[in-house]
């Protein structure tokens, strides 16, 4: 896999979450894709040893951003780094049909980083869409005065609806078009909630070992039995694909 | 001040089982996926797609791989479209260079319908028999338990497959034990070695994360082993295979005795380019061409007292 060595022009914290701007000119990006990123390290760090995949949360042509939450020693070390590497736009991302009328987005926790570049290019070509984020609580909501006009569930209710996700909508049936990212149980909830009809696309979070489709390790269990890598066929799928 | 004579031009082929390698990097089976194959391009000498079986194979529910120090846990098992959806798919891997083809089955017939059905078709350059998979029960076989079984395989292969060149990839345990094994059945090469055996838990969670095989330069100095060790006592060639994930690490492997050597879990996390390039500085460095390396390691005596090799 390819890295380009990139350095971190900005660092803002949003919510509980850290963003990162780099130089990127390499696009287009489209929404949903992601890429993998680590702390620079020669030849590779050792420790840890992976890359970590993120969706791309902005991206404008000359800088592209990723959000992300400090989980683990490979984001905390994201989130220190002045240069990082990173490798060029991977994955399918969500599927964009004019015809489909209104649109419904909801993200999950750090699953709202696809939202911000789907909910611009919803924009461009016209279609009207709401977007709902769930959290945990307040603190990470915090991120959500990036999403103006945007519902926002917390589970212990300290902002917005007491709830999750979907407890911020009304039905998602009335929509053309529902996309999410979040927890596999939130997507398979959401799934659920939106129905039989319409088209309903979700973003699954897998680790990742590659992100090019040779390790096999991201897969998801697909209707009619079998896998499938989120790199490769994801990691936005209709939502008949997925098993659960 | 020795002056070196500086080769014009670097010379990174070397043969495998007679078979002409532009350099003496091999993809490691189930490492590279059809759709990275744009970025290896002129990289490797031999491209080596993922183990077929028989029967096609879901492979194991998730989570299939665990990140560990300098490494990696998978338990990927063998995915795969079967034997026959393998071969529809497989001039895709055909960059000019041989095609190595990974096999693997539960039985000694499996192993025989494979070697059977590749036998055959001319795209395939040479058969590389998978003993050594952590991930996958052999009913009633145990590969990994010792030269007994090895030698049955490589045998049973050895007549369904006569006008190929066949490689045996063995596990770490026993390695020198399968490796005369496997060179007394036939094999006209060892791929050495496989994952080694490991465990991942999550202790706050307190569940196991993946039970499967490690891989990554966490595994390195243990294949190096193996591979001297190995090397020592058979005639045939041998391609190292573990951990590389430098130029100075495939230049060991071949110190060590590898013909060729194998490139896996590093290709995740670099652009095997700079690992060629890196080989390529190493050899310029030390005016050896790759077929040269095997071979080249001074023993420690004339290592201590020799001239010191100046860059």
């Amino acid at each position: 896999m390819k890295f380009y060595s990139v350095r971190v022009e900005e660092r803002e914290e949003l919510g509980s979450y850290t963003l990162l701007r780099y130089p990127w000119n390499d696009g287009p990006v489209e929404p949903g894709q992601f890429v993998m990123a680590r702390a620079a390290g020669y030849p590779a760090t050792l420790d840890p040893f992976l890359a970590r995949p993120f969706s791309f949360y902005d991206y404008d042509g000359r800088m592209a951003s990723l959000l992300f939450e400090v989980r683990g020693r490979g984001t905390a070390l994201l989130d220190l780094a002045s240069t990082i590497e990173v490798t060029g736009p991977l994955g399918k991302g969500f599927r964009i049909d004019p015809g489909l009328g209104s649109a419904a987005l909801l993200g999950g926790g750090i699953g709202i980083v696809p939202l911000k570049i789907l909910g611009r290019r919803l924009d461009a070509v016209g279609i009207p869409h709401d977007i709902y984020l769930g959290f945990a609580d307040a603190k990470p909501a915090a991120v959500a005065r990036d999403f103006p006009g945007a519902e926002v569930a917390t589970m212990d209710g300290s902002e917005g609806t007491h709830g999750t996700v979907l407890d911020a909508t009304e039905s998602l049936e009335g929509y053309g078009a529902v996309y999410a990212c979040g927890p596999n149980l939130m997507l398979a909830a959401v799934k659920r909630a939106a129905g039989p009809n319409g088209l309903c696309q979700l973003s699954v979070e897998e680790r990742m070992g590659c992100g090019n489709g040779s390790c096999n390790g991201c897969v998801v269990p697909v209707r009619g039995g079998g896998y499938i890598r989120s790199c490769i066929e994801g990691p936005v799928f209709h939502s008949d694909v997925l098993a659960w | 001040m020795v002056v070196r004579e500086q080769k014009a031009s670097v010379d990174l082929a070397v043969e495998l089982c007679g078979l002409p390698l532009r350099t003496p990097l091999i993809p490691a089976s189930g490492t590279l996926s059809k759709e990275a194959l744009d970025e290896v391009e002129d990289v490797y000498g031999a491209m080596l797609p993922k183990t077929t079986t028989p029967a096609a194979r879901d492979g194991n529910p998730p989570p299939r791989i665990a990140e560990t120090p300098a490494g990696m846990v998978n338990s990927i098992s063998l995915q795969n479209p079967g034997v026959r959806g393998f071969l529809q798919g497989l001039d895709a891997f055909d960059l000019g260079v041989p095609i190595l083809v990974s096999v693997a089955g539960d039985t000694v017939d499996e192993f025989t319908l494979l070697c059977e059905i590749l036998a055959g078709d001319d795209r395939v350059s040479a058969i590389e028999l998978n003993l050594s998979c952590p991930n996958v029960q052999c009913g009633g076989l145990a590969f990994c338990a010792g030269p007994a079984s090895v030698e049955q395989v490589v045998a049973a292969c050895r007549t369904a497959v006569p006008g190929k060149p066949i490689l045996a990839k063995l596990t770490n345990e026993g390695v020198v034990e399968n490796a005369r094994a496997a060179e007394s059945a036939g094999a006209d090469g060892l791929t050495v070695i496989n994952t080694l055996p490991a465990l991942t838990i999550d202790a706050h969670a307190r569940k196991v994360l993946v039970r499967g095989g490690l891989s990554g330069p966490a595994i390195k100095p243990i294949a190096l082993r193996a591979v001297y060790d190995v090397s020592a006592v058979v005639n045939v060639p041998v391609i190292g295979s573990g951990g590389v994930v430098s130029g100075t690490d495939v230049a060991e492997f071949m110190l060590a005795g590898a013909t060729a050597v194998q490139v896996g879990t590093a290709s995740f996390v670099r652009d095997p380019h700079e690992i060629l390039d890196e080989f390529t500085d190493y050899l310029k460095e030390s005016g050896l061409g790759a077929a040269e390396l095997k071979g080249a390691l001074r023993s420690v005596r004339s290592g201590m007292t020799g001239g010191q090799i100046s860059g």
